[in-house]
């Protein structure tokens, strides 16, 4: 117990040069005091077989000791994270903070020293820090992090309890191992958490729910405990399927994608062909448009040509007749190959001989020009 | 005199040592029984702070106080509905009355075997007559509740009070997790199936409307097409036979003329005649009296 090492110097007046030669309690005192004591007690070796003491030098050294000793057994010194427990006679008397203060030496009264601000974590499905301190890698402890669903699955789960005193006296007078209380507290709150919901909503969106439902499962366990602990946070770590079927989650996954991949696909394919199919459409309405309209120019052209020549015919119908067949006539002749048959002379006994195929070939490739 | 004073020293030492062993302090901690050559005559001391005692005549047995942890080993049971189950179950717990407690098991090691033995038949008890989804997920805390006082029941001859009975783990034996696995691997399967599946008809589904549409857009752009092509013509028509409604021998006779002009290309026609035709009528004879038919061929 603190206390204890804080007024060691005590020791001194029984066991002549004792606790000096054991160095740190000793470091402890001030310089001064020290050598002032070191030489007081080499005085005292050399004086001691023989008669004469000086006595007011003897007084001086019993007076510092006494109050050195004195202020170490009276008073407790409180650091920022502690908090002083005051027992007397092993009852509870009273709670100080940080600073010095007065406490009556033993066997009246005792102080222990919590932290009470320290902020304590616990891991529970893994360790972040192997056997030996260097591994880096998280170490899975499966029997911790695996347990059953609501629907009969399995699921890993990692998490981290944070927790801090809350009431020094409770923590420490109530339970006996408060560490692995809340440890223990922890496990089976999550499984009960665990246990009554379904494995997809504890995967996804329920992480939150279930850290606050734990919270407050393992907040309210140790209120029953009265053990004076606080449960600041729950924290989920890793939360999968068990290593044997993540496969199958993370195929899962791949085909979800794969649906919206297949329907962007396709949606793709009808934003490609639906336009296509409004231009094709435009592009007949357009071609019909087309059509019409120069089916319709073609046949005023046409027809403003007939009346023309029709106007011209009206005046001299035969000559006009005569001349537009000969006309027509002399250019349909023009541009063709003639074979004249004089019926008087050969007559038509003759065509039958003619060859027609030889004549007609060498001479189409001239006509072309 | 020397005498005297070794009496007074022996007599002061004695004191002193007298004082120290009648006094002894019962932590917060602690509750304390004090035996009188091994008789509890008095009550136990539960309050903290210093108590007095006769020396060497009575004794001091000191107790925790404190809320005790108790954690049995994993176990394998049944449940009713015949599912194996591997639970670990810890329990909280206090010496209620320390006579008892001492007279009963006299240490915590003792106690605690009891109490293992006393957990571990009540979880048989409780948990054998429920079905797995009891323990599992509907009625846990119920059960547990149960457990505690079954065992707090049995405990009190103990003189032990038990706080409270929590299951820890409740997990299936290693086989029956292969099998969970087993069968959360096909779930997973059929559920990755059914995802590409439903993408596979969404796709289809969106694929035959675009295509329908393309159709039907077609389509209705021909109708249309057609009806303009239609009005086109009709117009065409109305304008020849407006043209050529005047004079249809003429335009029998000019039509005629186009005919032969567009008909008959140069180059790929051949024409094998007589000099008797209208075109010939002075070809023979400067008069022109007759017009012999012409003949035509390819």
């Amino acid at each position: 117990m603190p206390w204890s090492n804080q007024s060691g110097g005590g020791g001194w007046k029984s066991g002549g040069g004792g606790p000096w030669g054991q160095g740190p309690s000793g470091g402890q005192q001030q310089p001064d005091l020290e050598e002032i004591l070191k030489r007081s007690q080499d005085k005292l070796k050399q004086v001691m077989p023989g008669s004469g003491l000086p006595g007011p030098l003897l007084a001086l050294v019993a007076v510092a000791a006494i109050a050195v000793v004195s202020f170490f057994a009276f008073t407790v010194q409180v650091r920022p994270d502690e908090q002083a427990i005051v027992l007397r006679f092993g009852k509870f008397d009273r709670v100080k903070g940080p600073g010095l203060h007065f406490k009556w030496p033993y066997p009246v009264e005792n102080v222990l020293l919590p932290k009470v601000t320290r902020q304590n974590s616990i891991e529970i499905g893994f360790r972040s820090i192997g056997a030996r301190g260097f591994s880096q890698t998280p170490r899975d402890v499966l029997e911790e992090s695996l347990m059953l669903t609501g629907d009969e699955n399995i699921v890993d789960v990692d998490f981290v309890v944070f927790w801090r005193i809350k009431d020094a006296a409770q923590y420490l007078f109530n339970i006996q191992n408060p560490e692995i209380t809340v440890k223990e507290v922890a496990e089976s709150s999550m499984r009960e958490v665990v246990g009554q919901s379904d494995i997809q909503p504890i995967l996804t969106q329920a992480r939150a729910k279930t850290e606050q439902a734990v919270q407050k499962l393992m907040q309210q366990i140790l209120d029953q405990y009265k053990a004076g602990i606080d449960i600041t946070q729950v924290q989920l770590q890793k939360v999968d399927p068990p290593s044997q079927v993540i496969e199958a989650f993370r195929d899962v996954q791949a085909a979800r994608a794969d649906q919206e991949r297949l329907r962007n696909e396709a949606l793709t394919y009808a934003s490609k062909v639906v336009p296509e199919a409004r231009g094709e459409a435009q592009r007949i309405l357009q071609a019909a448009q087309g059509y019409k309209e120069q089916a319709i120019a073609e046949a005023d052209g046409q027809a403003a040509r007939f009346l023309k020549v029709y106007e011209e015919y009206k005046k001299a119908p035969d000559v006009t007749r005569k001349r537009l067949f000969l006309e027509t006539m002399e250019r349909v002749f023009g541009g063709m190959d003639k074979i004249i048959l004089d019926g008087k002379g050969g007559g038509p006994g003759v065509v039958p001989y003619l060859p027609l195929d030889q004549l007609t070939k060498p001479k189409s490739d001239q006509g072309a020009k | 005199m020397r005498a005297v004073f070794s009496f007074i020293l022996v007599i002061l030492v004695a004191a002193a040592i007298a004082t120290y062993s009648s006094f002894f302090i019962v932590q917060q901690t602690e509750q304390a029984l004090v035996l009188r050559f091994g008789e509890p005559l008095r009550a136990p001391i539960t309050t903290p702070g210093l108590n007095w005692k006769i020396p060497v005549v009575e004794t001091v047995e000191f107790f925790d106080k404190r809320v005790l942890d108790l954690d049995s080993s994993p176990q394998e049971l049944i449940t009713s509905d015949q599912k194996r189950l591997v639970v670990d179950a810890f329990a909280r717990w206090r010496i209620s009355q320390a006579l008892l407690f001492y007279q009963t098991v006299r240490d915590e090691r003792i106690a605690r075997q009891r109490l293992s033995n006393l957990l571990e038949g009540s979880l048989r008890r409780v948990l054998g007559s429920a079905s797995f989804e009891d323990i599992v997920r509907d009625k846990r805390e119920k059960l547990m509740g149960d457990i505690a006082r079954q065992v707090n029941e049995e405990a009190k001859e103990l003189g032990i009070a038990i706080i409270d009975v929590r299951i820890k783990r409740a997990d299936l034996p290693e086989a029956n997790s292969q099998a969970i696995y087993k069968r959360m691997q096909t779930d997973r399967q059929r559920e990755a199936q059914e995802f590409r599946a439903q993408g596979e008809e969404a796709a289809r589904k969106i694929r035959a409307e675009a295509d329908r549409d393309v159709t039907v857009l077609k389509a209705k752009a021909t109708r249309d097409g057609e009806k303009i092509r239609a009005e086109g013509d009709a117009t065409r028509n109305r304008i020849f036979a407006e043209a050529f409604g005047r004079d249809p021998d003429f335009f029998a006779f000019y039509r005629s003329m186009q005919a032969y002009e567009q008909g008959l290309k140069s180059g790929d026609t051949r024409m094998l005649l007589t000099p008797e035709s209208e075109f010939f009528r002075y070809f023979n004879d400067p008069s022109g009296k007759r017009a012999a038919p012409a003949q035509k061929g390819k």
